[in-house]
């Protein structure tokens, strides 16, 4: 990680830059009737989002750097080697997963230190970090899946901007409720918007239980269907490679 | 009229690297001149400094008798440059290559689209004109690179390592095309190789370049008859390795040589052979093979340099 | 015949060469097309979606969200088409294909030329889907008429070949297609700390100040005016001198980076 600062280094930027940039623009937006919280700052609003955006841009990487030993072939050698087939998929998991703590961690002390305000503490702060880790691991597990069933970087990296498309059309950026029309409805039926909310929730208001139940059962829920379609595909290259 | 190519202490530093040390010459109009030398011994680097590519950091160089550094548009209206690694895009056709180099040249519509068809067919890529550079081989793309730096009939053509990577027949070919040019059309040609053969075979004359200086010039003949006396190598066992040394070195000075076998400078050219023979088979040494060559290139450059240039014998 | 006493080339004739090569690239690899396109259109559709009860605020001057996103949009777009040119130089370096453009008898300008005429016309794609999309699924207003769409394509326009010239100055000091992302990085922070979601007056803090001296603020609003109202000439010419000053300062720069392109 420390070898190749481009590959984390815009993770960070983006969603920082992002932040800085609404928190001023749209410090107003708070007043607008509707508005689901009151006496926050825009910063506070999107806090939790924007870590979560800066570690979804990073998960990706696992996925691409396992394309990219499928194209170079170490991923042949690993498979011949004694290394039992379910590590070779945890390894990467665990690997998302600890990248996504540092960098959710990174991200939500700069924001302290802009001056953000957690209001649950140190127990909504963990509730983020592992919200945001986890996150990154189940939908960085779809990003496995893709590079085991294509064995092609491009293709993998070509999948990033989905998870972009995805975040923005969730309450990341804005609440729900202040959406119209169709955009509104799809945005309230984004399961990216039933994890940030809770999250949000925590954030501002206080440290829930049941907020912190309902973010992870959604995401325990991605987190299955994106591992067992990685086991399912990893599977089948097996049989392929056999 | 001033010679077409002519470098005065002309040098090109990288940093602590000295690439091109001081080099002099001075080509005569219509002459082919090589350039020979290892990779690394600054060749290209020279190429791109009289190409108007690469400032020096000091000397000066004039080619068609402008200044690179000073009028290097109008040394580029001179010449023809097929660089190393063929300069085209894998994208564009032939064709669309060579439009795009009349375009470049100023050549007017009619006449540009009358040269491309007639540069096609004197490299031989006339069927293969519509299709994409991307899907040419080696040789075909060398072959593109020479037919788009002759658009605007350059008075002095640069070819940087023109045949590397080719194959023999390929290679044969662009060398007879290099000396039509320089024979129709007497064009000026100044290439570099690193083949001894290439340099052999079509330059009138040579200069050796090694470590970014020039060590020997002049042509193929006087810089071999210089080296002087023909080279004997004989191969004999291990053990008779000492014994045959020391008889052979009495007809000459002894050259580098592989193991196993020794070479000497034979002093009384090619009849003293017979000498050696006597003087061995009269030692009792039990000779395994007998090779005798007139110096080559080879034998120039590591007369010059102590060492020998890659895929030379020793 | 000897062609040696040619014409010097035709600077225009090189530019034109250039674009018409450009093209013929964009038609043989038509996915470097398509995030060009997709990228402004989906940032219309999600700004002025999420986005979309921002208009309740005080200085929007137009009670649809579109009307004031699509401006931004387009800009993005355009900005984003400027770096095409980058990536064709970056890979021209790479390749080797530059050092027949250099040793051509032909002025650097006509080169840059050729590279942003390329890029500016290639930006003239994603302006048109996204006002596509904006009047056509997002039921977007024009009242400043025919000369508020002239005001879209123009500065759309001069900020594709804005950036184009920026970026190819960076290509030209990297010479890598990886230094693109640099030049991304200086796109991306000059477009947003400025006006392309909210106007001026409902910006605070530092950015404020930021987006006041950013000449892209102007255009921007020159950009943007045909949407909230009539087209005024006290919009447009701080628009067209931010273009102007712009434009020469990147003309510049490009210039000067290429001098030092000497491999």
């Amino acid at each position: 990680m420390l070898r190749q600062p481009q590959s984390w280094a815009p993770g960070l930027f983006f969603p920082l830059l992002l932040a800085a940039v609404y928190s001023s623009q749209f410090s107003k937006a708070v007043d607008i009737a509707g508005f689901p919280f009151q006496n926050v700052s825009f910063l506070d609003f999107v806090l939790p989002a924007c870590v979560i955006q800066g570690v979804l841009f990073g998960s990706t990487n696992s996925a691409s750097d396992l394309a990219a030993d499928i194209e170079n072939s170490f991923m042949d050698r690993l498979l011949v080697s004694p290394v039992s087939r379910a590590s070779i998929l945890l390894a990467r998991l665990a690997s998302a997963f600890m990248y996504g703590v540092v960098q959710a961690g990174i991200l939500i002390t700069i924001f302290l230190i802009f001056g953000a305000n957690i209001a649950g503490g140190l127990p909504s702060m963990i509730s983020i970090v592992l919200i945001a880790a986890l996150l990154a691991v189940s939908i960085g597990s779809f990003g496995i899946a893709i590079a085991l069933r294509t064995g092609s970087q491009e293709v993998v990296q070509s999948t990033f901007p989905l998870i972009f498309v995805a975040i923005f059309v969730s309450s990341a950026f804005f609440p729900v409720q202040l959406m119209e029309g169709w955009y509104g409805s799809i945005a309230q039926k984004n399961p990216l918007t039933w994890i940030i909310d809770p999250t949000r929730r925590m954030a501002i208001v206080g440290f829930s239980w049941k907020d912190l139940g309902q973010s992870l059962g959604i995401i325990s829920a991605i987190a299955s269907l994106g591992i067992g379609i990685s086991i399912r595909q990893l599977r089948r290259r097996l049989a392929r490679a056999q | 009229m001033e010679n077409p190519i002519v470098a005065v202490d002309l040098s090109r530093a990288f940093g602590d690297i000295q690439a091109v040390d001081s080099i002099n010459l001075s080509v005569s109009h219509g002459e082919v001149f090589g350039f020979l030398g290892p990779n690394g011994a600054g060749k290209s680097t020279a190429v791109r400094m009289l190409t108007t590519l690469l400032k020096p950091t000091s000397g000066t160089a004039c080619v068609a008798g402008f200044d690179v550094v000073k009028k290097a548009p109008s040394v580029r209206k001179r010449i023809g440059v097929a660089l190393q690694d063929a300069a085209i895009d894998p994208l564009m056709t032939g064709n669309e290559l060579l439009r795009l180099q009349c375009v470049l040249h100023g050549l007017p519509k009619r006449s540009g689209e009358k040269r491309c068809k007639e540069l096609l067919e004197r490299v031989g890529l006339t069927l293969a004109g519509d299709r994409r550079v991307g899907t040419y081989s080696g040789g075909m793309r060398r072959r593109l690179d020479l037919a788009l730096s002759l658009v605007h009939e350059p008075e002095v053509l640069f070819l940087d390592e023109p045949t590397t990577g080719l194959d023999p027949t390929s290679r044969m070919a662009l060398w007879e095309e290099v000396r039509s040019l320089n024979q129709e059309l007497g064009t000026t040609v100044f290439l570099t190789t690193q083949y001894l053969e290439e340099a052999d075979q079509l330059a009138e004359r040579i200069a050796i370049i090694d470590n970014g200086k020039i060590v020997r010039e002049g042509t193929p003949t006087s810089l071999k008859s210089a080296v002087g006396a023909p080279t004997l190598r004989i191969d004999v066992s291990e053990d008779s390795l000492e014994a045959a040394r020391k008889v052979m070195t009495r007809f000459g000075e002894e050259r580098p040589a592989r193991r196993n076998r020794i070479a000497i400078g034979l002093d009384r050219g090619t009849p003293g052979i017979t000498d050696v023979m006597k003087a061995l088979e009269e030692d009792g040494l039990e000779v395994h093979h007998v090779e005798l060559d007139e110096p080559s290139l080879d034998d120039v450059f590591a007369d010059a340099t102590g060492r020998r240039l890659e895929g030379g014998q020793a | 015949m000897s062609y040696t006493n040619a014409a010097d080339a035709s600077s225009i004739a090189v530019v034109y060469a250039g674009i018409l090569r450009g093209f013929s690239r964009m038609r043989r690899l038509p996915s470097l097309m398509i995030p060009s396109i997709l990228m402004p259109v989906f940032f219309v559709i999600a700004f002025s979606g999420s986005f979309a009860s921002i208009v309740e605020l005080d200085g929007y001057e137009t009670d649809k969200a579109v009307n004031w996103m699509t401006a931004w949009a387009v800009m993005q777009g355009a900005a984003f088409s400027g770096m095409g040119a980058g990536g064709l130089a970056a890979t021209d370096l790479e390749n080797g294909f530059f050092d027949r453009l250099r040793v051509a008898p032909i002025r650097p300008m006509a080169i840059i030329g050729g590279l942003v005429g390329y890029c500016v016309c290639r930006a003239l794609i994603p302006i048109t889907a996204v006002l596509i999309v904006a009047f056509g699924l997002l039921h977007a207003e024009m009242p400043g008429g025919i000369l508020g769409f002239v005001m879209v394509y123009l500065s759309g326009i001069g900020m594709a070949a804005i950036m184009g010239l920026f970026v190819l100055g960076i290509v030209f000091t990297f010479r890598t297609l990886k230094s693109l992302a640099i030049g991304q990085i200086f796109m991306f922070s000059a477009m947003f700390l400025s006006v392309g979601q909210a106007p001026i007056q409902a910006i605070d803090g530092w950015l404020h100040n930021v987006a006041a001296v950013n000449p892209v603020t102007n255009v921007i609003r020159m950009c943007r005016q045909g949407f909230l109202g009539e087209v005024t000439w006290s919009v447009t010419q701080p628009g067209l001198i931010a273009l102007a000053g712009m434009m020469i300062g990147t003309s510049i720069w490009a210039r000067i980076r290429y001098k030092k392109v000497d491999i």
